[in-house]
């Protein structure tokens, strides 16, 4: 019983402080994990091999397999050569820039993370509006938007569904007849929202239409070779991924073989790449999932599973459904990552109570994926793209992104509970 | 050689309070690329550069991307102007800590710091702080070399 109490305890103020952003969150899930693990064995609730065997290694795995690749890929101007190329393509016309940035930016975040597109393509953003002559404030929300949006779709395109993945036993298959067309419906209406939303600076032609055909797309791309090998690399990996449940190989083998396949080919000074990886990320990941575990060691869990299962005569559909509001309103305003891990095991709880859990895994994985949209520090890549901004003329507020971000995650949200509430027998 | 025998003792300078606009004028009519701030007692408290100034003209993007060679064309960009309520603020919104050195520092020294702190001009003080002349990079290492020119130069 002390175990639950100082657990459950240490846990929230963790989290607590993650939340707050008083203190670097991967400080805060590290010293909680040594802390969690310490108090376990002197109290007798955990032990270190417990600690070991709650890190989900297949997450780790893929996420490092991907930023590896990532790392490789992203020297050699391939991202901002999509980018120029959408703009190019666009003839500087307002809202076809629009939808051709905004598809280049969720197609990347559906195979990539949000973060990493997001941080490629809104340089290249702020450069084409500025010289057609544009403010870049619409393509650079749209941007952030469409790449959380777009990220759910794919069970590479963001953490959370990693996560779930992993849990939940999903399968790269799994994500495309399942998330990707709610996904496709809400990308969709989250576009045509975002048409009408920024309606008035999108109906002013640009000055210098010309300007943008001047951009010698050639030169930014640095490095043809080894973008070739790693795109051929990724591609395969891709394909693979397709087949990855009938050949029972995990996503994370996959990611890591196509880095160490990409490696191999390229050949470069490994520590340039290393550095490129996102260390304090995987950290974050291994320390929170550390603290979980010595929650759930002690059994505290299964008692929240017990006093949630009393809630057990409400339809599974109306579960679901608030499910992802609710998910969607704390991810909202808190990092939705720290959300799914702690959301899991309950999950995994009611789901060892007798509940059908599948229909809930996807209800997370929407509102952890949409939510994100509803705040300026809803997700990664919101907070990403706001910084650039501040460091433009056109800074993204918290106002405008209230005023122009929250209806499309609303909408979003109100298209995934929809839709999964008229195709929930295929969520079962 | 120290830096008092190679400064320019005739050195243009302006108040804080001046508007951005204004200095500009400054530069545009002396050609100079930095701009010392003096306080009404004459004593250096910062100063400006014509980077400064030009980075209210300069589009966002050359701050995000670090080869624009591919932009041939900088469209809008070239035809965009300051908002006019930013050129009437004052400069020292614009002002930065100046790096100076006093009348009998070396030349060596000046021209490291120079190097070190990209500074195209090195303002110099006297010990109460009064801004008493400049040194450009130039005059600096004009006046260094120029210990080249004697036989036994490098000698101790």
């Amino acid at each position: 019983m002390i175990g639950i109490v100082i657990s459950t305890l240490l846990f929230l103020v963790s989290l607590g402080l993650i939340f707050s952003e008083k203190l670097n969150r991967t400080i805060v899930a590290f010293a909680g994990a040594v802390l969690m693990v310490g108090l376990g064995m002197l109290f007798g609730f955990y032990s270190e091999a417990q600690a070991i065997a709650a890190i989900d290694f297949n997450t780790l795995g893929l996420l490092l397999g991907m930023m590896i690749l990532v790392a490789l890929l992203e020297p050699t101007g391939v991202f901002q050569y999509l980018a120029v190329w959408a703009g190019q393509l666009s003839g500087g016309k307002p809202v076809r820039l629009l939808v051709l940035l905004g598809t280049v930016t969720t197609v990347l975040s559906m195979f990539l993370d949000n973060v990493t597109t997001v941080v490629l393509i809104a340089p290249v953003t702020i450069l084409i509006c500025e010289i057609l002559g544009m403010s870049p404030l619409p393509y650079l929300m749209a941007e952030a938007l469409l790449s959380d949006t777009g990220g759910v779709a794919t069970l590479l395109g963001d953490p959370p569904n990693i996560l779930i993945a992993s849990a939940a036993d999903f399968s790269f298959t799994d994500f495309l007849t399942h998330s990707l067309p709610i996904v496709l419906v809400a990308w969709l209406v989250a576009l045509l929202l975002l048409r009408f939303l920024f309606r008035r600076e999108l109906s002013k032609p640009p000055a210098h239409p010309d300007a943008i055909l001047e951009l010698e797309v050639s030169e930014i791309l640095t490095d043809r070779v080894t973008a070739r090998r790693v795109l051929i690399v990724l591609g395969a990996a891709l394909l693979v991924f397709f087949f990855h449940a009938v050949l029972k190989i995990s996503p994370a083998f996959i990611a890591l073989s196509a880095a160490a396949a990409a490696l191999l080919w390229v050949r470069p000074d490994p520590s340039t790449i290393l550095k490129k990886i996102e260390w304090s990320v995987l950290v974050f990941f291994v320390a929170l999932f550390v603290v979980v575990g010595g929650v759930q060691a002690t059994g505290a869990l299964e008692r929240l599973v017990s006093v949630l299962n009393n809630f057990g005569n409400v339809a599974p559909v109306l579960f679901g459904v608030i499910l992802i509001w609710l998910v969607a309103g704390i991810s909202a305003v808190v990092d939705n990552v720290p959300v799914t891990i702690a959301l899991i095991p309950i999950i995994q709880g009611l789901g060892a109570s007798g509940m059908n859990i599948d229909s809930l895994w996807w209800a997370l994985v929407f509102g952890a994926g949409f939510g994100g949209n509803g705040t300026i520090i809803g997700s990664t890549a919101n907070i990403v793209v706001a910084n650039l901004s501040e460091r433009t003329r056109t800074p993204i507020t918290s106002a405008l992104w209230n005023k122009r971000g929250l209806p499309v995650m609303l909408a979003t949200c109100l298209v995934a509970s929809l839709l999964y509430v008229i195709a929930y027998p295929l969520f079962r | 050689m120290i830096i008092r025998d190679c400064m320019k003792r005739d050195v243009i300078s302006i108040p804080p309070t001046i508007t951005i606009r204004d200095a500009a004028r400054v530069v545009v009519e002396r050609h100079i690329g930095l701009l010392p701030i003096v306080d009404d007692q004459g004593r250096l408290i910062g100063v400006v550069r014509l980077n400064d100034l030009l980075t209210l003209e300069l589009p966002d993007f050359v701050n995000f991307i670090t080869d624009v060679d591919f932009v041939h064309d900088f469209g809008a960009v070239e035809t965009t102007r300051p908002e006019p309520y930013l050129l009437e603020q004052q400069v020292s919104t614009l002002m930065q800590p100046a790096i100076e050195v006093e009348e009998d520092c070396g030349v060596v020294r000046a021209y490291a710091l120079m190097l070190q702190h990209k500074l195209p001009d090195l303002p110099v003080v006297a010990k109460d702080g009064r801004l008493v002349g400049l040194a450009s990079h130039v005059d600096i290492g004009a006046a260094i070399l120029s210990n080249w020119q004697y036989p036994n130069s490098g000698q101790p």
